[in-house]
This record gives C-alpha cells, structure tokens and sequence, in this order.
C-alpha cells in the first residue's frame, strides 16, 4: 500500500519558482526521508539536509543518488540548535515542517 | 517555533531566502479521476490537533516578521495530490500514516467507494491537500 505523491510535478514546480537554487547553499530543516531534497538539490553548490528522525534519515542516505553523493548531506539534528555556523547558507528551506 | 525561526536566520547569510513550504488544513478534497473526468466524493474532516499546529505556525510567523526578522516577499497557494489505485489502498494509507492528522468520516468513505465504483476502469482515488508556499527575505 503506498500513494503516489504529486506526479504532476506542483511542487516542485513551485518551489523552483520562488528560489532560485543555482550555486546556492541550501539548509533544508526537516528534511526526513529526502523526498523533497532530490527536487533542488541536483541545481545547488551544497544541500544540507537535518532531521531529528534517524531512522528517515538512513532512507534519506540510502537514496541519494550517485551523482549528488558529494553535493548532498544529512544531519541528525532539531532546529533548536542548528548545527552551524552564522551565516552559512542562501537558502533555508522549512520542508513541510514549521 | 520562534526560536527555530532565528536559528535558521542565524546560519542564513544577510538577505538569506527562506522558503516556508507545508500543507494547510482545508477539509482536503477526494476525488475520483479518470482518463475521461474528475469528480469530488466529499471532504476529509480538519482535526483539532491539525488545525491548531496550522494556527501556531502562522503565529510564528507573524511573530517573526514583527521582530523585524524576516519579510515576507511573496506567498501561493497550489495542489498537492495523492493518489491510490482502490478506495481501500486510500484507507489503509491514512489510517497508517495520517493516523489523528486527517479524518475520513464512514459517510465520506462510502461515497469515495460508490463513486468510483460506478467511475471508468481507469479509475483512481485522490486527495487534494492544500498546500502554501511563502518566501521570506532574511533581516
């Protein structure tokens, strides 16, 4: 039993349109199993993605794929402490999580 | 929520985009759709708890932006679908994963299962989340 999520593409379709993700480093705040970090991070300098969920995150790593291994990393992590330094990133993307 | 809000304006560089992505509550649609049409078959009923974390969110945010935080520079709203092959894979699904976020009352139930019924054999199930997308500017 799964569902088949948004195969008309709306999501993605906007947020490519409200950020622009070309050379840009991304921090994407509850990230879970990456479903939304595969649909920018391909464009990005460098995506972080951070979860408290470890167990998401080991499907998230799992997923990445080949070409993106370098350019993308998971952090098991809440966002009452963030674990970075000031000013690190363009982009912070709130993925279905505030 | 507003701490988390200025630690990610923490680590954003000055000017720093933050895209605030999530689905609203909105008696979210379910549909059945085929090749040929679309039709409603009634509403999911808004749970209390979902509402309220709807509610704490935007309070966040508002609270952000009269901190001088963060400005808001622009917002839309748009679809998100799930789809399932049967009425039943739909139940199975929320009832696994959208246990006390989403509520399917048996009347819509019976609804969703004589619409498609009587629908094409393509037919399919589907729910329309409402989703928002704002963007802020970083202060």
């Amino acid at each position: 039993m799964t569902a088949e999520k948004d195969p008309e593409g709306f999501e993605r379709k906007h947020l490519h349109k409200f950020a622009d993700f070309a050379n840009k480093r991304v921090l994407e705040v509850g990230c879970g199993e990456g479903r939304l970090t595969w649909q920018y991070a391909a464009a990005s300098t460098l995506t972080v993605g951070f979860d408290s969920d470890h167990d998401a995150l080991r499907v998230a790593r799992a997923d990445a794929p080949h070409t993106m291994q370098k350019k993308v990393h998971f952090a098991e992590a809440g966002a009452r402490n963030i674990p970075f330094a000031n000013e690190s990133f363009d982009i912070a993307v709130l993925a279905w999580s505030l | 929520m507003v701490h988390a809000l200025d630690e990610i304006r923490r680590t954003l560089k000055p000017d720093g985009t933050l895209i605030d992505l999530r689905p609203v509550e909105d008696h979210w649609a379910v549909e059945i759709v085929s090749s040929a049409s679309y039709q409603l078959a009634g509403r999911l009923t808004d749970v209390p708890i979902a509402v309220a974390d709807d509610e704490a969110a935007f309070h966040a945010m508002r609270e952000v932006e009269s901190r001088g935080w963060y400005i808001k520079e622009k917002e839309e709203e748009f679809a998100f679908f799930y789809y399932w092959d049967t009425p039943s894979e739909m139940k199975e699904f929320m009832d696994e994963e959208w246990e006390g976020l989403e509520k399917m009352d048996a009347n819509v139930f019976s609804a969703v299962k004589s619409t498609w019924t009587m629908a094409n054999a393509d037919a399919r199930v589907r729910v329309r989340v409402k989703m928002l997308i704002t963007k802020w500017i970083s202060c």
